[in-house]
């Protein structure tokens, strides 16, 4: 890992409308907050993690990253071009090349294959849309990035309903790999698949950066796999980052109560060491009308009068540890 | 970061050679299942033979009224004609085999034109956001409403009297073709709402896939399925159609129909009554076993219900 940014995520909202459904007429009545003001950095060969809860925007994060989504607003650099501006209005080349260098590996391996194409077609095609490995070499590379996942070559000619989900997910990150890219999102790429599989993709995704120096958005809600492979870690709720720290200082000195509160509910394997759980009151709030100030105050075991009113800022508290909440020198 | 166990990294177990099952291989393993798309099939096959090899022993040329000099006009079935004759003296038998061939051609050709229009719009209607996408759907949607079948005939008739008589079962084809697109347009938009939203095709868009790639090589081999069956029942539809055309006096003149012999039949039921019994018995047997297959077929490819 360099301390070089490779990429850059500023003030990224995503608002999605919401129409009533009537029989001739869309009415909008609304707004989905998925994403609502998040920056980053992402350095290169780093793992970044996203956690938080199901529904927070996680995803949606990923996607508008990529411009999979439209944002809202917002600016995404990628080694210091921005990406929207680039996709929307430049050359051709100039998106083939933003495109080489970001790519995404989806939650569920079951959607994000194309059932109609073999093992072989789905890998070479980023050969066809890029022109970077001449046709006579293809099969090779297809090979080579079959065992790269720890594949086999005859498995080229099958489709994608012959796998397994692992085996699949594996299919993804080699279709991901095709490009040779220097960045993935990788969106719960394991929490479709067996625990018994989790820690193998895992692995492999650890290696290929060892290799390759590879940059990951790491999207999970299961933080000791967060933990495991991440150099640092953000944490989400209803579209916003509350806090954000390398994976050490956050994982040994939350300072958010809700990153406290998700660090509670790890089960521990030593029943010796005991942890008081922390139980959050309510359910998430809708992200169509999001609390005002901060957004955590309806179930915040802490939350005061000024929780309601002021927005907490997003403040510097160490190096390397950033935290919204009013109170974080309470629990520092 | 920490390192997990030897034993967890294990590589997959090594799967054993196999010839690969494509997805038409176990569709076709469905289809077989099936004895009733089976029958469907066998039928469809069996009159597409008797389409193109009957004609070799066809014992009169199409609409040929030889029989009439030879004082053999409506005739009843007899070895020399098995299906009879018609008052005009024309072998219902020849006919019948000339009728297969023609109306075949016309549920698949017209069929064929359909589609291809129907993919193209509905592809484009499903695909094109905000106003583009609007438009079109309005555009099916006024096809879809329209009497069709009065526009036919109407369209039949002015084709033939002010511009030129010459098509033949050509004019039919191309008429229904024009026709008969909407209800598949209406089904791939459907579908197309269905797949674009699916991940592998923000995969593609991810890999820098352009839109014709993304919607004419992973979107639209997605939504064939209900076409092929939807095609299935429209060669049905088509020949149906074909036969209310002519039945009603709308075909181009001189051309051998089922259509036409059943309206030469039944006018003169009472009389001759095999001239319409028996290529209708071949029009129910052939549209049946077109309803057969398309049945057959959307149980064998519906992948809800795939194993
Ligand atoms: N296309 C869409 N239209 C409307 N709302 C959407 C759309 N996609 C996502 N949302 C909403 O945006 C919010 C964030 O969704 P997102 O999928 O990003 O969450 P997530 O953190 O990835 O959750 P999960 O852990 O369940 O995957 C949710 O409330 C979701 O309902
Ligand atoms: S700002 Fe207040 S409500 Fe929000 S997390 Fe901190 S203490 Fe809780
Ligand atoms: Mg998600």
């Amino acid at each position: 890992m360099s301390d070089e940014v490779l990429l850059e995520v500023k003030q990224l909202v995503k608002y999605f409308d919401v129409f009533s459904r009537g029989v001739f007429t869309r009415k909008k009545v609304g707004e989905v907050h998925a994403v609502d003001g998040v920056s980053f950095a992402i350095k290169r060969g780093e793992t970044f993690g996203l956690v938080g809860e199901s529904g927070c925007g996680k995803t949606t994060t990923a996607k508008v990253i990529l411009n999979l989504e439209d944002a809202t607003s917002g600016t995404v650099n990628f080694e210091g071009r921005d990406v929207f501006e680039l996709l929307k209005s430049g050359k051709r080349s100039d998106i083939l090349q933003i495109r080489r260098g970001m790519q995404m590996v989806f939650q569920n391996p079951y959607l994000s294959l194309d059932p109609r194409m073999t093992v072989f077609d789905i890998l070479s095609e980023p050969f066809i849309i890029h022109g970077h490995i001449g046709r006579s070499d293809w099969t090779a590379r297809v090979y080579e990035l079959l065992t790269k996942v720890g594949l086999e070559p005859y498995h080229a000619e099958r489709y994608p309903h012959e796998f397994s989900g692992g085996q699949r997910q594996r299919i993804a990150i080699a279709r991901a790999l095709a490009v040779e890219p220097k960045f993935i999102a990788a969106d719960e790429p394991v929490s479709s698949l067996d625990v018994s599989i989790r820690a193998q993709i895992l692995n492999l995704m650890m290696e290929l950066q060892r290799d390759q120096k590879i940059s990951y958005l790491y999207i999970s809600h299961d933080l000791s796999s967060v933990r495991q492979i991440s150099h640092r870690v953000a944490v989400m709720y209803l579209g916003e980052i509350v806090e954000l720290a390398n994976t050490d200082s956050l994982f040994e000195h939350p300072l958010h109560p809700y990153t406290q509160a998700l660090i509670s509910a790890i089960p521990i394997p030593d029943p010796e060491t005991k942890r008081q759980r922390i139980i959050l009151p309510g359910e998430v709030p809708s992200p169509l009308n999001p609390p005002p100030a901060c957004r955590f105050h309806p179930r915040c075991p802490y939350a005061q009068e000024i929780c309601r009113t002021v927005k907490p800022v997003f403040e510097q508290v160490d190096t390397d540890h950033f935290v919204a909440c009013h109170f974080w020198k309470k629990f520092a | 970061m920490s390192q997990l166990t030897e034993e967890q990294t294990a590589p997959p177990k090594r799967v054993h050679r196999q010839r690969s099952a494509t997805q038409w291989a176990v569709a076709w393993r469905r289809f077989k299942r099936n004895k009733s798309g089976v029958a469907g099939l066998a039928i469809v096959i069996a009159f597409v033979v008797f389409a193109i090899f009957g004609p070799l022993f066809a014992p009169y040329p199409p609409r040929s009224t030889e029989s009439l000099l030879q004082g053999q006009a409506g005739q009843p079935p007899s070895w020399k004609h098995p299906f009879g004759t018609e008052i005009n003296g024309i072998d219902v038998f020849s006919d019948s085999i000339w009728g297969a061939r023609n109306d075949l051609w016309i549920g698949v050709a017209a069929t064929a034109i359909a589609t291809l229009i129907g993919l193209a719009v509905g592809a484009l209607a499903g695909y094109s956001r905000g106003v583009i996408g609007g438009i079109l759907l309005g555009i099916i949607q006024f096809f879809f409403v329209i009497p069709t079948l009065l526009l036919i005939l109407l369209f039949s008739r002015v084709f033939q009297v002010l511009v030129y008589q010459g098509f033949g079962v050509n004019l039919i084809v191309l008429i229904l073709g024009l026709f008969g697109w909407p209800g598949i347009s209406f089904v791939i938009r459907g579908e197309i709402f269905r797949v674009r939203e699916l991940e592998f095709i923000q995969a593609e868009k991810a890999l820098g896939a352009g839109n014709l790639r993304i919607l004419f090589r992973h979107i639209v081999p997605n939504v064939l399925t209900p076409v092929i069956v939807l095609a299935s029942l429209l060669v049905a539809g088509n020949i149906l159609t074909e036969v209310v055309l002519f039945f009603l006096g709308f075909g181009p003149a001189n051309v051998a129909t089922w259509g036409e012999l059943i309206e030469e039949g039944v006018q003169y039921v009472s009389v001759y009554p095999w001239v319409a019994l028996f290529p209708g018995l071949l029009v129910v047997t052939l549209v049946l076993g077109f309803n057969l297959l398309g049945d057959g077929l959307a149980d064998a490819l519906n992948p809800r219900l795939r194993e």
